[in-house]
């Protein structure tokens, strides 16, 4: 006994990104703003002599450092040593947080006796302890990697918080009626259905903890890319030091870029306009 | 021929599978601080095998009502029996297919499906696909195992939810409006299939529908709600033949009686629903 529906021999056809037909012309306009500045910092430092060199060097020169800087086994072993930090205060702060923040949304009690806080040390500037833990963990590995998690869990947490608090009733009702109790339940509903929030925290922790990373490196470290840049700095080389500025730019985009992937490819039911504070 | 409609007799007996006693519900409303009175003093019993249909206007407690018997909401007072033990809970006895769906958005139409039964034992052997491919195949989606809810129209995800209460063959099915959002035509084809499903199985089912010709073609019987507050006002025995074919009963003075009076009971609970606001 079977039905045949209305619609049952039409395939469904996905929703595929519309590309709107005025968006390649904005791009070439970008293109060419940032030609046009690049051009007029060219000339305003080389050829007119308006801005010394040595304060702003021009373009050209920065690209050459660029370009040497990728050459040098000393800025890939910064890069390494950066990017170890990150990676692994980053996953503490994901392991913590996703936990922390789905007992938090889940529990009214805990909802209302801990979450007023997280809010409170959220919004507490965590930069400023920074020096502090230069001085309790030492100028190596751990102080840095503290730094990344403090600054990352915070929007995890909370993210993850705001995303249990908004899985829908109906949903947890059908876990109830089919049986998914308990461990199961938090399992096969209440994380599946955070998961949006969850990445959307991810992504704004791993930001702010590539900022605690640098930051960390540059008061007091032994390595790294904000060790570079400060020494850099320090030897008043001003081409090296923007090249490595850049780097970092380039880093904390890609992060971003490969976390809002991994959020479409995870959750491809959720549409990321309807996450608040998404970035 | 009779013309007078009697209320269906209350048998408050043994062998009655569901049995509502006195059940009142009442939801705290934070916003306010009052309790709603969701629904007063019902009392039902339903037989083994019985296809009792639900009407009754917006809002009047059908919903509240059901997920008192599905276990997902306590009674304020009162009780509820099924099988003659009190429920406490949600229980693989009773499936649900809800209003709202609530499918799943991360899980296709098959993984959906296959959550009916993944809790239970049904699950360690090797038969579950065929039966979740069958549950698909009843509610006519072949070919969209691989979607995702939000591919699908109302109505087929609607379906979905049909094929996920059925697919672990419940004792007792409670579903509230599952062809609300199917278009006319699929309704007539499902509601048929739903006639024969429940005919080949002796499932017991609690049927919610707004649509009076849907309540007589699918009831045994028919439990008419009013609202401020929700309470049955009547309980109709359709007594019509089965198989029903909603062709040949257009013409069934039986038929046409039911209508007219569940028409007029209706009537005067929306008139009356719309004044008191
Ligand atoms: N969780 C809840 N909290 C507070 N009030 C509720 C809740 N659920 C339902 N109600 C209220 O209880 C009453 C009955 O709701 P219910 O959903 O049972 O109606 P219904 O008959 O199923 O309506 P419809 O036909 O529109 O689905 C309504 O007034 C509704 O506002
Ligand atoms: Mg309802």
């Amino acid at each position: 006994m079977t039905v045949t529906s209305a619609t049952g021999t039409n395939r469904i056809v996905r929703p595929r990104r519309v590309v709107r037909s005025g968006e390649g012309k904005w791009a070439w306009l970008l293109v060419g703003v940032v030609a046009a500045v690049l051009l007029i910092w060219e000339a305003a430092v080389s050829w007119l002599q308006l801005v010394p060199a040595a304060f702003l060097p021009p373009p050209t020169e920065i690209i050459a450092a660029f370009v040497r800087l990728l050459g040098e086994p000393e800025f890939w072993q910064a890069f390494v040593y950066s990017m170890q930090n990150l990676l692994i205060g980053l996953a503490l702060a994901i392991v913590v947080g996703v936990v922390v923040g789905l007992a938090v949304g889940w529990s009214p009690v805990l909802r209302f006796t801990v979450a007023p806080f997280l809010w409170l040390l959220y919004s507490t500037p965590k930069v400023a302890l920074a020096p502090l833990f230069i001085l309790i963990l030492g100028l190596g590995n751990e102080s840095k990697i503290a730094l990344v998690f403090l600054l990352a869990v915070f929007p995890i947490i909370l993210n993850t918080m705001e995303g249990a608090v908004a899985v829908s009733p109906s949903l947890v009702s059908a876990g109830r009626v089919f049986g998914v109790n308990g461990v199961y339940l938090g399992w096969k509903v209440i994380f599946p259905a955070t998961l949006p929030y969850s990445l959307s925290g991810i992504q704004r922790g791993a930001a702010l903890g590539f900022t605690g990373e640098v930051l960390g490196e540059f008061l007091g470290g032994t390595g790294g890319l904000g060790h570079l840049l400060e020494f850099a700095a320090y030897q008043f080389m001003m081409a090296e030091a923007i090249a490595l500025v850049i780097v970092m730019v380039i880093i904390a985009n890609l992060t971003l870029w490969l976390i809002s992937t991994l959020r479409r490819r995870l959750a491809p039911w959720y549409d990321d306009r309807k996450i608040v504070g998404a970035s | 021929m009779t013309t007078t409609i009697e209320p269906a007799e209350d048998e408050a007996s043994v062998s009655s599978l569901i049995s509502v006693r006195d059940l009142t519900v009442s939801y705290d409303v934070a916003r306010t601080g009052k309790k709603l009175v969701a629904i007063e003093g019902v009392d039902l019993d339903v037989r083994e095998g019985e296809f009792v249909t639900v009407l009754g206007p917006s809002g009047c407690g059908k919903t509240t009502f059901m997920n008192v018997i599905a276990g997902l909401v306590k009674p304020t007072s009162g009780q509820v029996l099924v099988a003659g033990e009190p429920v406490t809970g949600p229980g693989p006895d009773r499936a649900v297919v809800f209003q709202d769906y609530a499918l799943l958005p991360w899980r296709t139409v098959f993984d959906n499906v296959k959550f009916g039964l993944e809790m239970q034992k049904a699950l360690k052997g090797s038969g579950w696909r065929d039966r979740v491919q069958e549950a698909i195949e009843l509610v006519g989606l072949s070919g969209f195992e691989h979607s995702y809810p939000r591919e699908l129209s109302g109505g087929m995800q609607q379906r979905v939810g049909l094929a996920r209460a059925i697919v672990a063959e419940p004792r007792i099915l409670l579903m509230d409006e599952p062809l609300g959002a199917v278009d006319a035509l699929t309704r007539e084809v499902m509601r048929a299939e739903i006639e024969k499903l429940i005919a080949a199985t002796g499932k017991t089912v609690l049927f919610i529908t707004h649509s009076i010709e849907e309540a007589i073609l699918l009831g045994d019987r028919i439990v008419v709600f009013k609202s401020h507050p929700g309470a049955i006002k009547e309980v109709i025995e359709t007594g019509l033949a089965r198989p029903r074919s909603e062709r040949s009963i257009q013409s069934d003075p039986r038929f046409l009686e039911l209508r007219d009076h569940l028409w007029d009971a209706l009537q005067g609970e929306a008139t009356a629903a719309a004044v008191s606001k």
